[in-house]
Formats: structure tokens, C-alpha cells, sequence
């Protein structure tokens, strides 16, 4: 247990950053003097306070003798584990899924050290925790419906941990503290201890020729226990590389690359290892490759040229050009990467000036347009060669990775775009702010289903021949052009409160406009906007739900009209559909809480 | 010192001593006005103002509230436009054209009443950001450069905290180092010590008097009569949109030659 001590020291000291002011406490006080002050105060406060006890009772009883009923089905739920998680990705395959698990944990891991996540708690305070809880569970175990015997080992267990925690809390120094990372750490060591150990129950759906259960006595299969241990020291040892590049590398060059590496991990994941796809060599070699390194060293060359400080007005009228000569390409039959390949040029042309200076400056952003062009063109490439997957249905994911796949997806290219319409919208410029206003009023008056079908069904029909566009991708794009019009009002919101001083400040030293937003504006403007924009977040996330509408298997829908139609487990709608709102509120409020350190962190420099 | 600006001129000076008359007739013209006029809808703020600010002067406006001391020094940077007449800052006309705009704003430094600080960036950030972006500094030319401006206004050790942290001289001071770190030609003071504490003022005050010394061409709207007295090369007297009044500190407090100065003196002294 040394390490997690010397974890808890570790982080304690990071924290240790906000002056710990000794504030005269009002003295705790006893008990009995608390409930009557709180809750027993005068007699409509105890009429109230024994009406909601009793109510809150009657629910918890309700809720247990529910989950608690012997006809419940949760071996439904427990069978289907792996068609709720990726529905029918192919069992010989199921590595890929483990190695994205692997990577998306590997980064956490590295982000929780690098970003100096989790904060320290007094070992009294976890000690209180625990007590509560114990007495919670002890209430738990008797109000639900369980036999004699079994109410007795919960009641033990229950006072097993309650005893623990008082203990804790008497006996621990109250300045020994422990960071909250070594708590989940133990709390996640536990439970995958426990998938070796306690019973669970091996239950399989065997597919081959009769489809049939498998419910077997004993601990879970493993293909489960095995895979998630693995997962759970790759995360640990991800942690302390973190901590060793955080001290030892330079701080700066870690925080960027493992940014850009989250930013680059969903599409790697998903088209290089969950679809497997069957590159083309003579295809990539012949054509891909060319157009990559022809736009590289042309682009590279003009970008040069254009961040020259030197360049001056000459430069403007030639990133104009370059936009008009993008969009021209549209009219005439050309290959659809050239034309993205010309638009992200123009883009960049016209930002050069933003970024203009020595060599320096100069080599950064001709490196970012190359890395840019790089990863572009290759996705390109990905999203157009077949996949080697093979499944039933038009989607080689589904459940909960699809689920999370579109949200992560639908966040990550709504949120660029919806910073770009916020801006719009309140620049000076009356074009794309009477465009901005427009897209924005016409998105949000109009239904989402309606999107998404229209997405879905109708967009293939107007794409131009020769180009092909899978309805998944047909659906994020929909959905993160909705979506995105939501989150250009929320920052919008934050893009006003950022104050007429601010805005004369940056200019009274001579800043450009593009310099000023990006600069000082929007990192102002988005800091207000976090609760909003976590809560957009969190829609985006539960609101993929209605992709079942056009015929995707998203979890829920898994859950309501897949499962209760399998032979074994007619009618086990009620059960599915609450496990499925744990997950989602599990993950819904992992986001608020982010949420909330987020705010904390990003509050600190002011007042 | 690296900084340029803050260098004294090659040209030797009569004299040390801020207050007393300097001659600057033969320094060359910083700031010509000519007949400005500025309205906000059908109120005139600005009413025919002409005037020219020399190199190395240093000028104080003073005036009522109301009297259009603050839109004439904030057109001077163009934050606010002016919508008749000329205003040639080094040279360079003030027109529409964004490349003037820009050049323009990046030799006159500008402190403002509330400070204005980028509370999102540390100390040391607030300083050295435009110099980066702007001048195209390298960073740690441009950090040194930072800190040795903050050294000069005296809160060397408040550079990695930000802005909020700080009180309101300290604030302030860090605007100082700011605009002076863009190596300014001119420097506007816009009543940059009305929002502080009486307290606050002077650590303030002295830091300007100390940069009218170096040298520095400098317009400053203030309620400060002590300061006018005491640093000024002349004295602007403002009211509704007009130079009323202007000449010398001594000329100015001792024997105005206008009524509607010395109702004013008669009022704040």
C-alpha cells in the first residue's frame, strides 16, 4: 500500500498550491443538537421531515423488492453484456476492441498524471464516507425483500464497512490525506480482484449453429476477467509514465502532444483499428500519395512565402485567390480530396498573417499544415477503402461503442464549428453574420428526427456520382451541424460577457482582430461558457438515443426491442432499461463532475 | 534596459527637472489635431479641437466631466472614430485603412481607467503576449523584456500570479509595463488613477512622473492637480467639446486668462 501513499503525496503537493487559510470553523455540533437544529425545528419542519423520510422509504423499498425479485431476468442483461457493448463485432476480431480500450486508457492514464488530476481527501473524511455508507447498505438490507439469511450476511457486511470507516475516522491523523486517485484506483483494483474471485456467474450466449445460454455457476468467463486486469495495470503503469514525463520532459511539449494525440485517437481507432479496412497499395502508391506530397510542397512553399512578416498586403489578395480557386474546383469533375486539400489551404492562407514571423513561427505553422494535410488525406483514404469486418446489419458497431462513437464524434466536429458560427454571428461582417443568424435560426427551428432522416435518407440521393458517404457518416454529419448550432448560442453567451475594456485593451496594443479573438476573447468567452457547454455535452451524449429511429442499434435500443425479443428472455424490457439508464448516468455524470473541477481549475486566477 | 523608447534622445536636454518650461519648439510634431469633430448621434463630443503635441512633451488634459477629455484621447489610437477633420500621430494620417490603424496602435500605448488586464493570462503573459504576437518577438526575448519591465515598475515578484490576485496600483502598474512593452512613441493615460484607492495613487503617479522624465511623449487625462502642476510641459483645458484654455502649468493655475477657468480652479482648489 506504500506506493498508493506516496501517490497520495504526490498529488497532495499539487494541490498544495492554494494557501490553506485557517477560517475560525463554526464548532461542530453534537448529533442530537444537529437533527434538532436541521430538521426538527419547528413543527411544520417535522412534519415535513417525517413525510419525505417516509417517502424516500417507501421508494428505496419499492426499488429493492423490484431488483430483488426473483422473476426478474438479470441474466438477460448479463448474458448480453457483450451485444449491449459492441452488438455483433466478430468474436475472432474482439483484439481490436481490447487494444482501443488499451489506447483510450493509456491516454487517461498519461492525461490524469500530466494534467495533475484528482486532489487529496483527509483519510478521516474517507473514514466518514465509509461509515455512511455502511449505514446506508444496513438500511438497504433491511428494507429489502431478502430472506432471513441473506438480510444477516448483508447486515454483517454492512456493519463490517460501517465499523471500518468509523474506525478510519477515529483513528487517522487529520492531516493524513490520500489522493482521490488512489482511492479509484482501489476501488477498480477491488472490483477486478473480485471478477477472480465472487461468483458472478459464467454466463455466454453460445452462437454457434443453435443459438443458445450458457448460465453457469462459478466466476465470469475469462475472456472478461483476464482482458479487464490487463486493461487495469495498462492504466496504472500509464500513470506513472505520465508522472515520469511530467517531471522529467518538458511540460509543455507532453501537455501538446497528448492533446493532439486524444484529438487523433477517435478516427485512428475507428477506421485504422475497429474497421480493419483493406488498403489498396497500388491505389495509395499511385494516386493518395501524390496528391499528398504535391499539395504538402506546394502548400508548404505558399505558406512559407505568406507568413513572411515582409509579404504584407500582396499576400491577402493571394489567399483570396487560392478560396476562389477552391471553390471553383466544385464546378468541374475533379477528385473530392483535391478539393478539400485546396479549401484547408485557403484557410490556412488566409490565417497566415495571424501567425507571421521569424523562421520559427514560420516552420511551426507550415508543420501544422503538413500535419494537418497528413492526417486529412489519410483519413480520407481510410474512409474510402472497404473494411475486412464482417457483420450482419449496415454498422460494424453498435450498443454502447456506437453510442459513444457518435457522441464523441458529433462533440469533437460540432465544437470547431459551432466556435466558428458563434463568431460569425457576432462579427462585424454582415455576410456571415446574416448566413450565421440563418443556419442557426433554421437549425434549431426544426426537429432533430427530422435531420437525421433527412440526413440519412435523403443526402446520398443529392451527392454528386462516384461519391459514396455510409449512413453513419451521413448521420454525424447531421447531427454535428445540429448540434452545432446549440453550442454557437451557448458561446455566443460567453462571446458578451467578455467585456468592451477587454476588447479596447487588446487593441490599444495593436492586435488583429483574428490575434484578439483568439488570444483574449474566446479563452475568456469559453470559460464562462463551460457549464453550458458541458451540459450541451451531456444532451449530445443521451439525445444518440434517437438514432434508433433510423434503424442503427444504439444501446437503447438494444436494450428496449432486441433483447426482450431473444427466446430466453422474453419481456425483460423493464430490467434492460435500467441497466441502461446506469450506464448513461454514469457516464453523464463522470461529465458534470468534470465539469465541476473544470470550472474550479479554470476560476482560479480570478478575483 | 533593452527598451528603446525609454531611452533618453541623443539630443541633449536643458533640463532635468520636470515642471519648469522645457523648449521643445524645435522638436518635431507627435501629434497634429486638426478642427476634430466627433458626434455621438446629435451630441457633439469633440467641437473643432486643433492642437499639436511635440515629441518628448508631456500634456495634461484637464476639464469637467462630460467635456470630451477622454473621446479626443481615445480617437488619438482610434478606439473611438473621429468624424471630421485630421489626426496625423507620427506621421501617419488616421484614416479607415486597417494597416494604418494597426501601425498606429502599435507605437502609442494606452493605460486605461480600469485597467483592463487579460485576467485569464499571469502577470508576466499580460506583458509580453502583444510583443510576441505583434513585434514578432521571439519568447524569451520578449519574457526578459517583460520582467525587466516589471523590475522598473517595481512588482518584479508579482510576474507568475494573475491579475485578480493584485491590487489595484499593482494593477495598474502592471498596464504600465504593458503598453510599454510595445516600445510606444507616445503614451495616452486615460485618468488611469480615478478607480484607485487614495492610497494606491501615488506608487501610481511617481511611476509616471519617472517615465515623463526618461523622455517619454505623453497625453494624460487626470484629475490629479498636483500631478499637472508638477510634471506638465502644458495644460489643456477642456469643456463641451473645446480647447477653452492651454499653456504652461504656471500660466494655467496662476493667471488663467478665461472665466470658465477660473471657475474651474476656483471649484477644485
Amino acid at each position: 500500500m506504500s506506493e498508493f501513499t506516496g501517490l497520495g503525496a504526490d498529488l497532495g503537493m499539487s494541490t498544495g498550491t492554494i494557501p490553506a487559510v485557517a477560517s475560525p470553523q463554526t464548532p461542530k455540533l453534537p448529533p442530537r443538537e444537529w437533527v434538532r437544529a436541521n430538521l426538527f425545528s419547528s413543527p411544520f419542519n417535522s412534519v415535513l421531515t417525517v413525510v419525505s423520510s417516509l417517502i424516500i422509504l417507501a421508494i428505496t423499498r419499492g426499488l429493492l423488492s423490484f431488483i430483488f425479485n426473483p422473476q426478474r431476468q438479470w441474466d438477460a442483461t448479463a448474458t448480453n453484456l457483450r451485444l449491449l457493448m459492441t452488438q455483433a463485432y466478430p468474436e475472432e476480431q474482439y483484439l481490436r476492441i481490447w487494444v482501443s480500450v488499451a489506447v483510450i486508457l493509456t491516454l487517461t492514464g498519461l492525461s490524469l498524471a500530466v494534467w495533475r488530476a484528482g486532489s487529496a481527501v483527509s483519510i478521516a473524511n474517507v473514514g466518514r464516507r465509509l461509515l455512511s455508507f455502511g449505514c446506508t447498505l444496513a438500511l438497504f438490507a433491511l428494507l429489502a425483500p431478502f430472506s432471513a439469511r441473506a438480510t444477516i450476511i448483508w447486515l454483517l457486511i454492512a456493519v463490517a464497512v460501517a465499523g471500518g470507516g468509523g474506525t478510519l475516522r477515529r483513528l487517522a491523523d487529520s492531516e493524513r490525506t490520500i489522493s482521490t486517485l488512489a482511492l479509484v484506483l482501489i476501488g477498480l483494483s477491488g472490483l477486478v480482484g473480485s471478477l477472480w474471485v465472487v461468483p458472478y456467474g459464467n454466463h455466454t450466449f453460445e452462437l454457434h449453429r443453435t443459438p443458445r445460454v450458457i448460465a453457469e455457476p462459478g466466476t465470469v468467463a475469462l475472456s472478461t476477467k483476464f482482458p479487464w486486469t490487463i486493461m487495469l495495470l495498462i492504466a496504472v503503469a500509464a500513470y506513472f509514465l505520465g508522472t515520469y514525463l511530467r517531471d522529467r520532459g518538458s511540460l509543455n511539449a507532453t501537455r501538446t502532444t497528448l492533446a493532439l494525440l486524444w484529438l487523433l485517437m477517435p478516427p485512428v481507432l475507428l477506421y485504422l483499428v475497429l474497421r480493419d479496412p483493406d488498403f489498396d497499395m497500388g491505389h495509395v502508391f499511385g494516386t493518395d500519395i501524390p496528391i499528398f506530397l504535391a499539395c504538402a510542397v506546394l502548400g508548404g512553399a505558399l505558406l512559407n512565402w505568406l507568413a513572411r512578416p515582409s509579404t504584407g498586403e500582396i499576400g491577402r489578395i493571394v489567399a483570396a485567390l487560392v478560396l476562389i480557386a477552391a471553390f471553383a474546383t466544385f464546378l468541374t469533375p475533379m477528385r473530392m480530396i483535391v478539393r478539400l486539400d485546396l479549401l484547408m489551404l485557403a484557410a490556412f492562407a488566409l490565417a497566415a498573417p495571424t501567425f507571421s514571423g521569424g523562421p520559427r513561427a514560420r516552420r511551426n505553422y507550415v508543420i501544422g499544415w503538413l500535419g494537418l494535410l497528413g492526417v486529412m488525406s489519410w483519413l480520407v483514404t481510410a474512409v474510402n477503402t472497404p473494411s475486412t469486418i464482417e457483420v450482419p446489419g449496415q454498422f460494424f458497431l453498435g450498443g454502447l461503442s456506437l453510442t459513444l462513437m457518435v457522441a464523441i464524434f458529433t462533440i469533437v466536429i460540432s465544437f470547431p464549428l459551432g466556435l466558428a458560427l458563434a463568431l460569425a454571428r457576432t462579427s462585424n461582417m454582415p455576410i456571415f453574420r446574416l448566413l450565421a443568424t440563418w443556419f442557426i435560426e433554421f437549425v434549431r427551428g426544426v426537429p432533430m428526427i427530422t435531420i437525421l432522416i433527412f440526413f440519412s435518407i435523403m443526402v446520398p440521393l443529392f451527392l454528386p456520382p462516384g461519391m459514396h458517404l455510409s449512413e453513419v457518416a451521413a448521420v454525424i454529419i447531421g447531427y454535428s451541424l445540429f448540434s452545432a448550432a446549440y453550442l454557437a448560442e451557448n458561446v455566443r453567451g460567453g462571446l458578451q460577457s467578455v467585456t468592451r475594456g477587454q476588447h479596447e485593451a487588446a487593441e490599444a496594443v495593436g492586435m488583429t482582430t483574428s490575434q484578439k479573438t483568439m488570444f483574449i476573447v474566446l479563452p475568456q468567452a469559453l470559460r464562462v461558457s463551460i457549464p453550458p457547454l458541458v451540459g450541451h455535452c451531456i444532451g449530445v451524449f443521451k439525445e444518440t438515443s434517437l438514432l434508433a429511429i433510423i434503424g442503427l442499434f444504439d444501446v437503447l435500443y438494444i436494450a428496449r426491442n432486441v433483447m426482450p425479443n431473444q427466446t430466453e428472455f422474453m419481456g425483460s424490457t423493464k430490467e434492460n432499461i435500467l441497466f441502461v439508464s446506469l450506464i448513461y448516468w454514469l457516464f453523464c455524470y463522470q461529465m458534470s463532475k468534470a465539469s465541476q473541477r473544470l470550472e474550479q481549475r479554470t476560476g482560479l486566477g480570478e478575483r | 534596459m533593452t527598451d528603446a523608447a525609454t531611452e533618453p534622445t541623443a539630443e541633449p536636454m536643458s533640463e532635468p527637472a520636470a515642471g519648469q518650461t522645457r523648449d521643445l519648439s524645435n522638436a518635431r510634431d507627435m501629434i497634429v489635431c486638426e478642427d476634430v469633430s466627433k458626434w455621438y448621434g446629435d451630441f457633439q463630443a469633440l467641437d473643432g479641437i486643433s492642437t499639436t503635441i511635440k515629441e518628448q512633451e508631456v500634456v495634461v488634459v484637464l476639464g469637467p466631466s462630460g467635456s470630451g477629455k477622454s473621446t479626443w484621447i481615445r480617437c488619438i489610437n482610434r478606439l473611438e472614430v473621429h468624424q471630421e477633420g485630421r489626426i496625423v500621430v507620427d506621421d501617419v494620417e488616421l484614416t479607415n485603412d486597417l494597416r494604418n490603424i494597426e501601425q498606429i496602435r502599435s507605437e502609442v500605448g494606452m493605460v486605461f481607467q480600469q485597467f483592463n488586464l487579460f485576467p485569464h493570462l499571469k502577470v508576466i503573459d499580460n506583458v509580453s503576449l502583444a510583443p510576441i504576437w505583434v513585434r514578432k518577438k521571439p519568447r524569451v526575448e520578449a519574457e526578459e523584456q517583460a520582467m525587466a519591465l516589471l523590475e522598473r515598475v517595481g512588482i518584479p515578484e508579482q510576474a507568475h500570479k494573475y491579475p485578480g490576485q493584485l491590487s489595484g496600483g499593482q494593477q495598474q502598474r502592471v498596464a504600465i509595463a504593458r503598453a510599454l512593452a510595445m516600445e510606444p512613441r507616445i503614451m495616452l493615460f486615460d485618468e488611469v488613477t480615478s478607480a484607485l484607492d487614495p492610497e494606491m495613487v501615488k506608487e501610481v503617479l511617481d511611476i509616471m512622473k519617472t517615465l515623463a522624465l526618461s523622455g517619454m511623449t505623453m497625453m494624460v487625462v487626470t484629475h490629479e492637480m498636483g500631478f499637472a502642476k508638477e510634471v506638465a510641459d502644458r495644460i489643456i483645458f477642456m469643456e463641451e467639446g473645446q480647447i477653452v484654455e492651454q499653456g504652461t502649468p504656471q500660466h494655467f493655475f496662476e493667471n488663467p486668462t478665461e472665466d470658465r477657468t477660473k471657475l474651474f480652479l476656483s471649484q477644485i482648489l
